[in-house]
């Protein structure tokens, strides 16, 4: 056996590891999107069915339409916090470390807890800020957060900033330690100031940093269910229920399987769409500059 | 000659900046405040002054949570999984990562792509094969199944990082060794090995993170609650319907002081590794 063929055998467990774990599920999934499954017993074949249904019920370009606005609230505020913060930061070296760490440990909890603590937080009666908000005199705005349709989507959307915003941070940082200190100080000599020096100098060369944050987010949002599932559980009416979650319950409260294999190899297309575009997109745009 | 106005009011304008960042990064951080303070507090007292700090330290709360979550068993479950999940994930991972890392044919595109699917999918949609295939085989609510399932979740993300961290080793290294007679096992073994001790500390955080912190799988495969990681012991002893503060805020606590712990040791060796792993 050559050595090129020898070396090449080291895929293997790993070739064999993915295909149990991750090829042999996503061919289960295909195939079962075309049954009536209920998860035991018999099932038969029902053709496209399951995607007409999907194509025809305004239902679930609902659940489309939440998720992409869960996206697009969380990618925005989640990269213009970070960004914020990394760029006070990198200008201040006494201070930098210690809130890079602040900022990040929300990233260390789980969903479960952080949906937990959040939720207490916005509840009606007992929670932290509608007692915060009497506290200082705006009793006027207590509301029932989490029960009024589009402020729950933006509240659960912007505890998912909470818990991330430290991480995108921490890339920017790290983006900000890449520009060559000549660069910003040539611009300090040339007389631009610090608005001048982030919009002309900063902001282009972290094009590498805002590709990893915007993917990263995307992708990562795009499945979500976890949040939604513990503040809300895709209440009310709906107006939270993720694709994600929307799946998570047909698979396990409806037990329609072949439906939901249906909306996940749906949704699985739709992330690879985005992610191909996203890439191309952003690394042109890094190209260019 | 007495400074100029200007001059003076620069310095304190730096220091006004600095404390305006501080306070802010001290606003995100009221959460995590939140809930240590309400992890002590009687819950008749929350519903009456939800804003006041605890009337007493009592750890009444903390004994209570502590007896019903099996605290001190689903700790050891999270470590020994992390722990097997680590040393299965980096070996499998570093294994493929070595041709990888060296050729760019079409077969390694190949593999390069079946990774990156992989690592698209969410967990939620092989969970149901995975599921029916445990139970045809017998290993449903065993350690080996969910060790098994978390590894094959982190393998893609692990072999990417072995490559990268790969392609920076000299090829010189892996020639001489094969000049002397290595066999490609041994220089494996022996050479490269040796090396990937930064990148699987790294790799055992990023292991670490999802084995304490997921709940999709271990709430399916894992059904006897002594073999319970820590999130699913939080998650079955809070549960999902009026949430009760005198459990819900210990068991937060307890649910994340291990790795907020471990953080704040490590803090620069996690945020650098998480953020190379990410930017890589």
């Amino acid at each position: 056996m050559s050595r090129q063929l020898q070396r090449t055998a080291f895929v293997l467990p790993a070739l064999v590891m993915l295909a149990v774990f991750f090829l042999y599920p996503l061919f289960e999934a295909v195939r079962l999107s075309f049954t009536d499954s209920s998860g035991l017993g018999d099932y038969q074949y029902v053709g496209f069915d399951n995607y007409i249904r999907i194509l025809t019920r305004s239902r679930y370009y609902e659940s489309f339409g939440v998720t992409l606005a869960f996206v697009a609230i969380v990618v925005v505020c989640q990269t213009l916090m970070g960004l914020a913060f990394a760029t006070a930061l990198h200008a201040m070296p006494a201070i930098r470390n210690i809130c890079r760490t602040a900022l990040f440990m929300p990233a260390m909890m789980s969903f479960i807890i952080v949906g937990y603590v959040w939720s207490f937080i916005l509840s009606p009666f007992s929670g932290g800020l509608n007692a915060l908000l009497d506290l200082v005199g705006l009793g006027a705005l207590k509301t029932e957060w989490l029960g009024t349709p589009t402020l729950a989507l933006v509240l659960v959307a912007l505890v998912h900033v909470w818990m991330f915003t430290g991480y995108t941070c921490a890339i920017f940082l790290a983006g900000f330690a890449n520009i060559p200190p000549e660069i910003e100080e040539a611009a300090v000599l040339d007389g631009a100031g610090g608005w001048k020096r982030f919009l002309l100098i900063q902001l282009p060369l972290l094009a590498p940093s805002f590709t990893v944050n915007i993917m990263l987010s995307t992708i990562g949002t795009m499945k979500t269910f976890e949040l939604p599932f513990i503040m809300t559980k895709g209440g009310p009416d709906g107006a939270t229920q993720t694709i994600g979650l929307l799946i998570v319950q047909t698979l396990f409260t409806d037990y329609r399987f072949g439906l939901a294999s249906a909306l996940s190899v749906v949704l699985l297309l739709v992330v690879l769409a985005v992610a191909f575009v996203q890439n191309r997109v952003l690394r042109q745009r890094e190209d260019l500059i | 000659m007495s400074p100029s106005p200007a001059a003076l009011l620069r310095p304190m304008l730096r220091l006004a900046k600095h404390a305006l960042v501080l306070a802010l990064v001290g606003i995100m951080l009221l959460p995590v405040f939140y809930m240590v303070l309400m992890s002590f507090r009687h819950g008749q007292d929350i519903v009456n002054h939800p804003l006041a700090l605890p009337e007493h330290w009592s750890l009444s709360n903390y004994a209570n949570a502590y007896e019903k979550m099996s605290y001190l068993r689903s700790i050891l479950n999270s470590l020994g999984i992390t722990l097997a999940v680590t040393l299965a994930v980096s070996f499998v991972g570093a294994l493929a990562a070595y041709p990888l890392a060296r050729s760019t044919g079409v077969l390694t595109q190949t593999i390069v792509s079946i990774l990156s699917l992989c690592l698209a999918t969410p967990s939620f949609v092989t969970i149901t094969p995975i599921y029916t295939i445990f139970a045809r085989i017998g290993l449903l609510d065993s350690y080996l199944g969910i060790i098994l399932a978390f590894t094959a979740l982190n393998l893609p993300l692990s072999v990417f990082f072995y490559t990268s961290f790969m392609r920076a080793i000299p090829k010189e290294l892996e020639e001489a060794a094969e000049l002397d007679g290595c066999s490609p096992f041994s220089t494996f073994r022996h050479i490269i090995l040796p090396l990937l001790g930064p990148a699987t500390a790294t790799l055992s955080l990023f292991v670490m993170l999802m084995v304490w912190n997921d709940f999709v799988y271990p709430l399916l495969l894992l059904t006897d609650s002594s073999k319970y990681t820590v999130m699913m012991s939080v998650y079955h002893f809070v549960g999902n319907h009026n949430l009760n503060p005198e459990e819900l805020f210990p068991a937060s606590v307890l649910g994340s002081l291990p790795l907020l712990i471990l953080f704040l040791i490590f803090q620069r060796q996690i945020v650098n590794g998480i953020t190379a792993g990410a930017v890589k």
